[in-house]
C-alpha cells in the first residue's frame, strides 16, 4: 500500500513528513537538509532548478529565479498584494489569461500553481528517494486564511505534480497535532506561526484524542520576509546615505541584499551584534563600491517592533472569538522559522503569561502534523481525529445588499445550516439566491461562489412566504446550498464547485508539458 | 436536504425485501422528463454515470459499473434527485412508505444491514438506532442531562464525533451509511453548538418544558418528496433558524462588548501615561459600546476630570501667550473656552470678564463672568469694582453703585473704587 506523505508548502521553505513505525520523522534532502527552499529557477541554458540549488545561484541568476511564490497563489492580478509584490520581487510578474499573476522566468510565463506544483513535485521526489517506493498520496498544509481558490490552486498544483491530495489543512491545525500526537491531556492551545510569507494564529482545544479548533486568525501578508525588508530598506538608506548611490533598481544587488539581510536577521537571534559585508555591491565612476555595516539586535528590534505588535492584536481577536482570554491558554506552540527571533518569544510570552512550548522545531512542525492527518485519515486503528473548520463565512444576499451569514467562520465541518428567508414584494414569486463568501456586511464586498433561482412561490404578501435556505458543508469542504419552500416544498439547490485560477483544460495541458519535461530530462 | 432524509428512509427500508446482500438491488434511478442534465456541472465520471442511467439499470449494478466508489454514485445519485434530475422508481417508493420503520437488530438480515461494507455491523446498528433518536430533544442526542455542564457537554460531543464524524471512514465503503453518518455527525455538531452557547441554552431549555414531544425522527422521514414539510417539522426548523439568530446577536453584542473592553484598556493604558485627552476618548468610545457597563461610566468620570484639567491647562497656555502677543480677542476667546473647564475658578472668570469689558466686547458677558467671579468669591474687593465698573459702562448705575459700595467695604483702601463712586 502506498504511503500518505505530509508535505508542508511554506513560502520560503518546504518541508515533507511520513509516519513510520507509528512515529512521524520528517525526511531529509539528498544535500541532509531536513527544509528544501521553495525556490525555482531557470538556468541561462534552459535548465529547471528547484530547492538548494535554485538558491545557491539566485544571486546571479535573481531575475530567473523564483522565490515567495506562494505570495501570489489564487490571487487575482489586480489584486494589491500581486502589486506590492511586482514592486518588490526582482523576477518579472505579467498578467495571464484568466487574470492571474503569472511569473516569467527563462523566457516562459508560469502560473503559481504551476510554480508550486514543481515544489510539490520536488518533495515527492524527496520522499521517493528517501522511501525507495513511488508515493501518490499527500496531505498538503496552507496558512489558516487561505481563501477557497487559494486552497484550490494548492490541490491543483498537487495532481499536477502527480499526487493524490487527500485532505488540505491549515498549517496551525497541523502544528497542533503535531504536539497532541500521542497524549492524553485536556488542554487548550495557542499555535503562533510566524513563517516567511504568513502570520496565523489559532486556538485548539484537545480532549480525548479529539482536537477541534476553536478559532482562527492571521494575516496572509505578514512574515518574515516583512522582517528581512525592513532591513533591507535599511541597507539601502544607509548607502544611500554613504555613497550617495540607490540600490533599488539593481536586481542583483537586491538580491544580495535580501540574501545577506535573512542571514543578519537569524544570526541575530544568536548574537548581539553582525558585521554585514557585501563587497562589489556597486562601481560608479570612481571605482567599485563596497557596502559594510554593523547591525546590532537592537537596531533590528526597532525597525521591526510594529510587525511583531501587530500579530498580538491579530491574537487577541482571536481569541475573543473563541471565548478565551490570554491565561485561559495552557499551552503556546511556536512555528516558523522567524518565532527563533527573540524578540518574538518574548512578546508572545508577555502576552499570554507563559513561556512557550519548547520541544517542537518550529521548521517541521507542520509538516509532521499533515502526516499524522494522512495517518489518522487512512490507517485502521485511529485514535486521533481533527475537527477542522471552514475559514471564511458562507451565506446569501439579503434585500438592501447586506449578507446573511449562515455558516459563521470558524464553524466546524462538515455541518449543517439552514435558515428561514422571506420575500420582500408583494405578489413575489421568485428568489435568488446569491451564495457569497467573505466576512464583510455589504454583499458587494463578499465573493459570489453561485447564484440561483427558487421559482414558483405562491403569490401573497411580502413577509409571509417561508424559503428555508440551507447549506450543508461536507468533510471534503464541498458545499451546497439549496432553497425550499415550506408551503409548496419546491426545492433548488447547488453545488459549489471551488475553482482555482486555472480550469480544467489548462491543468491537463500543464501536467503533460510536465511529463514532456521530465522525459527530456531524463533522456 | 428533506428530500434526501427521504431517500434514506426508503434505503433503509427497501432492503428488508431482499437477502441483505446487494443493498439498494431494487432500486432503479430514471432520469426526470423534461430535465436537461447539460446545466449541471459534471466531472467526466459522473457524466458516465450520468449516461448510465435509463430506467432500467439498477443502483447495485450502477454502483458496479461506475468509475466512481460506491459511496460516490450514491452521492452523486442522492444529489440529482435533489436537483430533479433523477427520480426514483415508483414501487420503490411505495415500499419505502410501508416498511419504513426500522425492526432493530434480528436477525443476521436485519433491515438495512450490510456485512459486505466497511463498516462495522454493530456500527450499522447504531446508526439505525442514532437515527431513531434525531428527532428527540438536544441533549438526549448527546446523550447528557438536561441540565448537564459544559464539559459534560463538550466530552459527550467528542465522544459521539469520534464515531461518527466522516474522517473515521475516510475512504472506506460505506454505501448508504456514508451519508447517514455524515447527517447523525452534522445533527451532533448543531445539538452541542446550541447547547453549549450561553446565548442558545435557556431557549432549548424552555423549548423542552414547553414542548415535551418534538417531532419523532419517523415523521421526517415519511414526508413525501415533493409535499410539504409536516407542520411540526417546519416548527422545529423555525426554532432552529431562532435559535441560530439569537446565536448570531449574541456573538454581535460580544464584538461589541469585546471592542469596548479594548477602547477601555486603551483608554486606561493611556490614563496611566497621563495622556488624559485620548484616554477620555477611548473610555467614551468603551461607552458608546457598552453603554450599560457601570464601571467604565464611574472610570469615565475620573477621567474626564483629568482630560478636563489638561484642555484648560492648554487652553489657558494660549490664552496667555496671545496675551503676552497683544492678540487680546484670541486670548479672550481661549479664556472663554478654558472657563468651559473651570467653571470653579474665580480668578479666571474675573479676568475673562474684564477682558471682555476693556475690549468693548459684548458687555452682558462680561457681566455674567464678573458675577460668576463674585459669586465664587464673594469677599473679593477687586471682583466687586470690576463688575461695578461693568455696570458702569453698561449704564447701569443704580447697580454700579452697590457693587462699588461693596468693594469698599471689603477694602476700605481702594482709591480707584473710592474714585469711580465719586464719578458716579
Amino acid at each position: 500500500m502506498s504511503r500518505v506523505i505530509g508535505i508542508d508548502l511554506g513560502t520560503t521553505n518546504s518541508c515533507v513528513a511520513i509516519i513510520e513505525n507509528a512515529q512521524p520523522s520528517v525526511i531529509p534532502n539528498a544535500g541532509g537538509y531536513k527544509t528544501t527552499p521553495s525556490m525555482f529557477a531557470v538556468t541561462q541554458d534552459g535548465k529547471r532548478l528547484v530547492g538548494h540549488l535554485a538558491k545557491r545561484q539566485a544571486i546571479t541568476n535573481a531575475r530567473n529565479s523564483v522565490y515567495a511564490s506562494k505570495r501570489l497563489i489564487g490571487r487575482r492580478f489586480e489584486d494589491p498584494e500581486v502589486q506590492k509584490c511586482i514592486e518588490l520581487c526582482p523576477y518579472g510578474i505579467v498578467r495571464g489569461q484568466n487574470d492571474d499573476p503569472r511569473i516569467e522566468v527563462g523566457g516562459k510565463a508560469f502560473t503559481c500553481t504551476e510554480i508550486a506544483s514543481i515544489i510539490l513535485r520536488e518533495m515527492k521526489r524527496v520522499a521517493e528517494e528517501y522511501l525507495g517506493e513511488p508515493v501518490q498520496e499527500a496531505v498538503i498544509t496552507v496558512p489558516a486564511y487561505f481563501n477557497d481558490p487559494q486552497r484550490q490552486c494548492t490541490k491543483d498544483a498537487g495532481r499536477i505534480a502527480g499526487l493524490e491530495v487527500l485532505r488540505i489543512i491549515n498549517e496551525p491545525t497541523a502544528a497542533a497535532l503535531a504536539y497532541g500526537f500521542g497524549k492524553k491531556t485536556d488542554e487548550k492551545v495557542a499555535v503562533y506561526d510566524l513563517g516567511g510569507g504568513t502570520f496565523d494564529i489559532s486556538i485548539l482545544e484537545m480532549s480525548q484524542g479529539v482536537i477541534e479548533v476553536l478559532a482562527t486568525a492571521g494575516n496572509t501578508f505578514l512574515g518574515g520576509e516583512d522582517f528581512d525588508r525592513r532591513v533591507v530598506n535599511w541597507l539601502i538608506q544607509h548607502f544611500s546615505e554613504s555613497d550617495s548611490i540607490d540600490l533599488r533598481g539593481d536586481a542583483m544587488a537586491l538580491q544580495r541584499l535580501k540574501d545577506a539581510a535573512e542571514k543578519a536577521k537569524c544570526d541575530l537571534s544568536q548574537r548581539e551584534a553582525v558585521e554585514i559585508n557585501l563587497p562589489f555591491i556597486a562601481s560608479d565612476d570612481s571605482g567599485p563600491r563596497h557596502l559594510s555595516i554593523e547591525l546590532s539586535r537592537e537596531t533590528l528590534e526597532g525597525l521591526v517592533h510594529d510587525i511583531v505588535s501587530d500579530t498580538l492584536k491579530t491574537v487577541e481577536r482571536c481569541l475573543g472569538d473563541a471565548g478565551l482570554g490570554a491565561k485561559d491558554v495552557d499551552q503556546v506552540i511556536l512555528v516558523g522559522g522567524q518565532t527563533r527571533m527573540p524578540m518574538v518569544q518574548q512578546a508572545v510570552a508577555d502576552y499570554f503569561g507563559k513561556r512557550p512550548h519548547k520541544g517542537v522545531n518550529p521548521d517541521e512542525v507542520v509538516a509532521v502534523g499533515a502526516s499524522i492527518q494522512g495517518e489518522a485519515l487512512t490507517s485502521e486503528d485511529q485514535n486521533l481525529l481533527l475537527l477542522d473548520v471552514t475559514p471564511l463565512s458562507l451565506g446569501i444576499a439579503t434585500f438592501g445588499g447586506h449578507f446573511a451569514k449562515l455558516i459563521e467562520r470558524n464553524t466546524t465541518v462538515p455541518v449543517r445550516k439552514a435558515h428561514i428567508f422571506t420575500t420582500t414584494r408583494d405578489n413575489q414569486t421568485a428568489v435568488k439566491i446569491r451564495v457569497l463568501q467573505g466576512e464583510s456586511e455589504t454583499a458587494a464586498e463578499n465573493d459570489l461562489l453561485g447564484e440561483f433561482v427558487l421559482t414558483g412561490i405562491r403569490r401573497a404578501p411580502k413577509g409571509e412566504p417561508e424559503i428555508e435556505v440551507s447549506f450543508d458543508i461536507d468533510a471534503n469542504g464541498i458545499v451546497s446550498v439549496s432553497a425550499r419552500d415550506l408551503e409548496t416544498g419546491k426545492e433548488q439547490s447547488i453545488t459549489v464547485n471551488a475553482t482555482g485560477t486555472l480550469d480544467e483544460g489548462e491543468i491537463q495541458q500543464i501536467i503533460e508539458e510536465h511529463e514532456l519535461y521530465e522525459v527530456q530530462a531524463k533522456g | 436536504m428533506k428530500a434526501s432524509v427521504t431517500w434514506e428512509g426508503q434505503g433503509i427500508a427497501m432492503r428488508l425485501g431482499n437477502d441483505g446482500s446487494g443493498s439498494g438491488a431494487e432500486r432503479i434511478p430514471h432520469l426526470a422528463p423534461g430535465c436537461d442534465p447539460a446545466r449541471l456541472s459534471l466531472t467526466p465520471a459522473e457524466g458516465y454515470l450520468l449516461s448510465r442511467i435509463d430506467g432500467i439499470t439498477p443502483l447495485a449494478l450502477l454502483r458496479q459499473i461506475a468509475a466512481l466508489p460506491a459511496a460516490d454514485v450514491d452521492r452523486c445519485l442522492e444529489r440529482w434527485a435533489k436537483e430533479g434530475v433523477v427520480v426514483w422508481d415508483e414501487a420503490g417508493r411505495k415500499a419505502a412508505r410501508t416498511l419504513s420503520v426500522p425492526q432493530g437488530r434480528a436477525t443476521p438480515a436485519a433491515p438495512g444491514i450490510d456485512p459486505s461494507l466497511d463498516f462495522p455491523v454493530e456500527m450499522q446498528h447504531r446508526v439505525i438506532e442514532f437515527e431513531a433518536c434525531l428527532g428527540k430533544p438536544y441533549h438526549e442526542i448527546l446523550g447528557v442531562a438536561p441540565e448537564a455542564d459544559a464539559k459534560t457537554i463538550k466530552q459527550a460531543y467528542f465522544g459521539l464525533s469520534k464515531q461518527f464524524h466522516p474522517d473515521r471512514y475516510f475512504r472506506r465503503n460505506l454505501g448508504p451509511y456514508a451519508a447517514r453518518v455524515e447527517r447523525i455527525f452534522k445533527k451532533v455538531l448543531e445539538a452541542y453548538e446550541l447547547l453549549s452557547d450561553p446565548a442558545t441554552r435557556p431557549e432549548v431549555q424552555r423549548e423542552l418544558t414547553a414542548e415535551p414531544s418534538a417531532p419523532p425522527a419517523a415523521a421526517e422521514a415519511q414526508a413525501a418528496p415533493a409535499g410539504a414539510a409536516p407542520p411540526d417539522a417546519a416548527a422545529a426548523l423555525r426554532l432552529r433558524a431562532r435559535l441560530a439568530s439569537l446565536g448570531r446577536q449574541h456573538r454581535a453584542h460580544g464584538d461589541r462588548r469585546r471592542k469596548a473592553k479594548g477602547f477601555f484598556e486603551s483608554g486606561m493604558a493611556a490614563f496611566k501615561k497621563e495622556r488624559w485627552l485620548e484616554a477620555a476618548g477611548s473610555v467614551r468610545l468603551a461607552i458608546a459600546f457598552d453603554p450599560h457597563n457601570e464601571s467604565y461610566r464611574s472610570a469615565f468620570s475620573d477621567v474626564q476630570r483629568k482630560a478636563h484639567e489638561e484642555r484648560a491647562r492648554v487652553l489657558l497656555k494660549e490664552a496667555d501667550g496671545a496675551y503676552e502677543l497683544g492678540d487680546y480677542k484670541d486670548a479672550l476667546r481661549h479664556y472663554e473656552e478654558a472657563l468651559h473647564y473651570r467653571a470653579f475658578d474665580a480668578e479666571l472668570s474675573h479676568k475673562t470678564g474684564r477682558l471682555a469689558w476693556k475690549l468693548g466686547a459684548d458687555l452682558r458677558k462680561a457681566k455674567d463672568y464678573a458675577m460668576a467671579a463674585c459669586e465664587l468669591a464673594p469677599e473679593n474687593a477687586l471682583y466687586h469694582r470690576t463688575l461695578g465698573q461693568i455696570y458702569k459702562a453698561a449704564g447701569l448705575t443704580a447697580n454700579a453703585k452697590r457693587e462699588l459700595q461693596t468693594a469698599l467695604r471689603l477694602d476700605p483702601k481702594d482709591v480707584e473704587s473710592r474714585q469711580e463712586l465719586k464719578a458716579l
